[in-house]
């Protein structure tokens, strides 16, 4: 502890707050990367936008709240829906093409890069620059209290819409005939396609859903990161795919496990040395690159 | 080098334009950022044009660069020429840290460029050093500060990043360089040294983003860290670069010419719809016009250098 | 380059892209600028402001006072300008920066350059100001800077530069300091966002504390982009102290007010920097719960200066502000640009000359006897650091629904008295 800004003094309270803490956080950041890592390991494209999708995502039960009253836990179902609609659009209209082209993964990133800039200039222009929130309160009043210690209660009714998402996610993979052809088309798109799965309309549909968890995980970040606002995209994609490379690219089962990493290691890093906490997303995605590329539980992405 | 007398024109027509432009036009500050931004788009050139790797997170070398220049002159007092060279090897040196990156392939090197250029932002701007850089309070080189000497040195930059490019353009490194982003596999089995190569042009791109950003630090004098980390810069420099043509001599200058000049027309009145511009042009070119606008020439006969 | 098949078609290549070349860049600019006769026929005014990005809401209600002070002397024929004992209509020329130094950069050197504009007025606070200082010394133009109180700006050796409104955020925090000695609240926690601004007012109330034997349990820096304090305020609540003070800009103090009220934190004393200037929009973002009971530094028209003797008094000001621009609401801001045009307004009456040096030296003649509804106008005669006014500590106290700001330090200033402990 002694690097410049490292908080004096220890105590096990802390680290019990922020072990609790990490924990609700942690299954949060597992949902924001879960959607980003379907995309991926079904069409191998890194959607930079996903972080973009998630400022619309948390735009819209902002302005749901406020024009119309809505709950964010009422906007969810109804957004979701027109997420999952826009997603597999985009998908056709953008995908197709690209997987033609030789050089597809390279490609992919920089529009996607592109369509994110796109989304972020937009956003300004209709919603302006102003970080927007909307009051916890919406949640219940009081915070809560939980082996000694005080939480907004915010945090554990997100990690519970989050863990919710997480569990559907599972059923959907493991125990639905879309999910087995989805979980056969990540193993090997050929194969797949060989066996006669329709690898266009799982990867449609697979988009469709990223984009869902994007807009869900993007509705809790006006609670879990306090506020949003059009430029929050660039940062929260960088986060996503630090978790999900930390797990293992193309594994959900590990972005789960990443989220819950990443989050622990936040909250202790916020407790114990708060002034670095900031970089801990980008150094995870260096070290993990560079020294296990495959992440904690999963394959090679190196090549050359 | 320079096999053609055109070469030699180009590389000294440059930077003499940029010298003697203050005298029929004097926001010399307007025509100073050209050139940062002409620099920067060589400097992804050498990177992207002649490897394929394009680096998100370029703009970290240009901070580098303006951070290593300013601790030379706030902490070694020596003169601004001599803060500049180290800028520029202080980026180099931040290449050489990263180079591992480049066992990556592409897309992973792209995104893990930017986490690396964000890393180093947090690092310098942490208030807990703020004894070494000031952290995010800012820096100020008053001292040294003379506008009119650094626009003549960043003319200077600019001369060598295009000869730079023009002698990997006409060269055998260039070709190879070319064979290897074009198909790495087959040619490490005819020969070549990818990896060396490889390096080569990151040294070169990182090197002269980091005298970019040096000179930056000396003409304006006064910044923050955000100011020299804006991710802003980046991607100014990658539109610049693919929207004039990757992998020329000519692109990047057309691209920051005409792209530069746009956006000082408009965005002296309306600059808010730049973004916008910027993000559906990347999307168009990279789809329809990948090559740039350098591509239109070429099918129109001309050949383009 | 490109080469056609036959070479002796050089030249004209080079001349083709010698010329894109400076009609892009000319292109770019466009060029304008006063012929400067012996009268000229209007002052010009250089500013930036910006329309979006972090710093949008508060530079484009600074910009729109400085904009409301010209309509009103234009209205009445213009400025006196002793240079030339004539009345002569103001001009501001202003472009949008975005709140992009780089961008702002340019559009600086546009105005002295290409606007040849009299006098640059800088976009709001530190970061924006940052690149005009050495812009206008360079270019010997002076800068009047409303709310840009970095104390680096601040050096003998720059005649160029006036601010006008703020006092250098150093010295902000003088009178919380001394209230929180003299309530002999020895539990102290401090919170700051590491920006200049705010760690310069840190550093002050720390070593005031300090003098007066109190070291605080808490002192910690925070990244400015925090918007989330859920784990710092769970470590500050471990300390226990009495007070609780946070500097940071705008979105810091929301997110952070916000954390108090979802952690469900009691402390006896919570300070904030924003409450005092925006109070519409931290109430609009927190809830009149979340700032109840919780202590600022007061800017007018939270409180009003009733000593004027140039410009509009603060019930006239609002009043007429409202009326002219159709809005409720002035805030803090409005304000500062008004002030800066006052003091731009005075300069010219006094100043032997439009020149920056004759301009500053009439500053230098009526600081200390100028009071304008943002308080006494007193700048340090070599740096142009404001010096004039100590902000007061006031505290929100919920009267009728609505909040109502209490000043409740200095005893000279004060309207009540503070509720301590916060119930």
């Amino acid at each position: 502890m002694n690097l410049p800004g490292a908080q004096k003094g220890w105590s096990p309270d802390m680290l019990e707050f922020s072990l609790i803490a990490g924990i609700l956080f942690g299954l949060f950041f597992a949902l924001v990367g879960m959607g980003l890592n379907l995309v991926f390991g079904v069409m191998r494209i890194v959607n930079l936008a996903h972080g973009d999708f998630m400022m619309l995502g948390a735009f819209g039960a902002f302005w749901a709240y406020n024009l119309l009253g809505w709950n964010p836990l009422v906007t969810i179902p109804v957004q979701g829906l027109a997420f999952v609609l826009a997603g597999m659009a985009l998908y056709y209209l953008l995908v197709p093409r690209l997987v033609a082209l030789k050089d597809f993964e390279m490609i992919s990133l920089v529009l996607f890069f592109g369509l994110s800039q796109t989304i972020e200039a937009l956003a300004v222009l209709a919603f302006g620059n102003n970080p927007r929130s909307i009051f916890q309160p919406v949640f219940g009043q009081a915070p809560v209290h939980f082996l000694g210690r005080t939480f907004p209660v915010a945090w554990p009714v997100s990690a519970a819409v989050s863990l919710f998402f997480l569990i559907l996610v599972y059923f959907y993979l493991y125990r639905t005939r879309a999910g087995y052809a989805t979980r056969a088309v990540m193993a090997s798109r050929d194969e797949a396609s060989a066996s006669g799965v329709n690898v266009d309309r799982i990867s449609a549909l697979t988009f469709g859903l990223g984009l869902l968890l994007a807009s869900v995980a993007g509705m809790l970040s006006l609670f879990m990161l306090g506020s949003v606002s059009p430029d929050f995209g660039g940062n929260i994609t960088i986060t996503a795919f630090a978790v999900i490379v930390f797990g293992g690219l193309g594994d959900p089962v590990g972005t789960v496990l990443g989220g819950l990493l990443y989050g622990i290691g936040l909250m202790v890093m916020e407790s114990y040395l708060s002034s670095w906490a900031n970089i801990l997303p980008y150094v995870l995605l260096l070290a993990t690159l560079l020294v296990k590329p495959g992440g904690i539980m999963g394959k090679e992405v190196r090549h050359v | 080098m320079f096999r053609k007398p055109l070469d030699l024109g180009l590389v000294v027509l440059i930077p003499v334009l940029f010298a003697l432009a203050p005298l029929a036009y004097n926001n010399q500050l307007l025509l100073f950022n050209a050139m940062v931004f002409l620099a920067l788009a060589q400097g992804i050139n050498i990177i992207y044009g002649f490897t394929g790797y394009l680096p998100f997170g370029y703009v970290g070398f240009f901070g580098a660069g303006a951070y290593g220049a300013s601790l030379t002159v706030m902490f070694l007092h020596l003169p601004a020429p001599v803060a500049v060279l180290l800028g520029g090897l202080t980026a180099l040196a931040l290449g050489l840290v990263l180079s591992p990156l480049l066992r990556l392939s592409g897309v992973y090197f792209a995104i893990a460029s930017l986490a690396a250029s964000e890393a180093v932002y947090y690092v310098i701007a942490n208030p807990g050093l703020v004894n070494i850089t000031k952290g995010p309070y800012g820096v100020s080189l008053d001292r040294v500060y003379s506008p009119e000497f650094s626009y003549l040195v960043m003319a200077v930059i600019v001369g060598l990043v295009t000869a730079v490019v023009v002698y990997l353009k006409r060269s055998h490194l260039g070709l190879s360089l070319k064979a290897v982003r074009d198909d790495p596999l087959s040619s490490e089995t005819a020969g070549i040294d990818v990896k060396r190569q490889r390096m080569l042009a990151w040294s070169w791109s990182a090197l002269f983003a980091g005298l970019t950003g040096a000179v930056f630090a000396w003409q304006i004098s006064v910044f923050y860290p955000g100011t020299v980390f804006d991710p802003s810069i980046s991607i100014f420099a990658i539109v610049f670069t693919l929207f004039g043509g990757a992998g020329t001599v000519l692109g990047p200058i057309l691209g920051t010419v005409v792209l530069y000049g746009v956006y000082n027309l408009i965005g002296i009145t309306e600059p808010q719809y730049f973004q916008l511009i910027y993000g559906v042009l990347i999307m168009v070119l990279v789809l329809f016009l990948p090559e740039g606008i350098v591509s239109l020439l070429k099918r129109g006969g001309a050949n383009v250098l | 380059m490109f080469m056609f098949r036959s070479r002796r078609r050089l030249p004209v290549i080079l001349a083709v892209v010698t010329a894109l070349v400076l009609v892009a860049v000319l292109a770019g600019c466009g060029t304008s600028g006063s012929t400067a006769s012996s009268v000229p026929s209007q002052i010009t005014i250089g500013t930036l402001y910006a329309q979006s990005g972090a710093f949008a809401t508060a530079s484009m209600g600074e910009y729109q006072g400085l904009q409301f002070w010209a309509n009103q002397v234009n209205k009445n024929g213009g400025v006196l300008v002793k240079a030339y004992n004539k009345k002569i209509p103001v001009k501001i020329i202003a472009y949008n920066d975005n709140s992009d130094t780089a961008t702002a950069g340019n559009l600086y050197n546009q105005l002295i350059t290409q606007n040849k504009v009299n006098m640059l007025v800088a976009d709001f606070g530190s970061v924006l100001t940052s690149v005009a200082v050495p812009i206008a010394k360079e270019h010997k133009v002076l800068l009047y800077d409303p709310t840009g109180t970095g104390a680096s700006f601040f050096t003998p050796d720059n005649p160029y530069l006036v601010l006008t409104s703020l006092p250098s955020s150093g010295i902000w925090p003088t009178s919380l300091a001394n209230f929180l000695l003299e309530k002999k609240i020895g539990k102290i926690a401090v919170v700051y966002a590491s920006n200049d601004f705010d760690q310069s007012q840190a550093k002050t109330l720390k070593s005031i504390l300090a003098g007066g034997g109190v070291t605080p349990v808490y002192y910690q820096a925070v990244p400015t982009s925090t918007k989330n304090y859920g784990v710092i305020l769970s470590d500050i609540a471990a300390k226990k102290p009495d007070a609780v003070i946070e500097f940071g800009y705008d979105t810091n103090d929301i997110a952070f007010l916000q954390g108090i009220r979802n952690g469900g934190y009691k402390f006896n004393m919570v300070f904030t920097v924003f409450p005092g200037q925006q109070l519409a929009l931290i109430d609009k973002a927190v809830g009149n719960a979340g700032v109840a009971y919780t202590y600022s530094y007061p800017t007018p028209p939270l409180f009003g200066y009733n000593n004027v003797n140039y410009g509009l008094g603060l019930n006239a000001f609002v009043k007429t502000y409202e009326a002219a621009n159709n809005v409720k609401n002035v805030n803090f801001l409005n304000i500062a640009g008004y002030t800066a045009g006052l003091v731009i307004q005075k300069s010219l009456e006094n100043a032997a000359s439009l020149k920056a040096k004759d301009l500053r030296a009439a500053v230098n003649t009526f600081s200390g006897s100028m009071n304008t509804l943002d308080g006494a106008f007193k700048i340090d005669p070599a740096t142009g650091a404001q010096e004039g006014e100590l902000l007061p500590v006031a505290q929100f106290q919920p009267s009728g629904g609505t909040l109502k700001p209490v000043i409740v330090y200095p005893a000279n200033l004060a309207t009540g008295k503070a509720v301590y402990p916060a119930p």
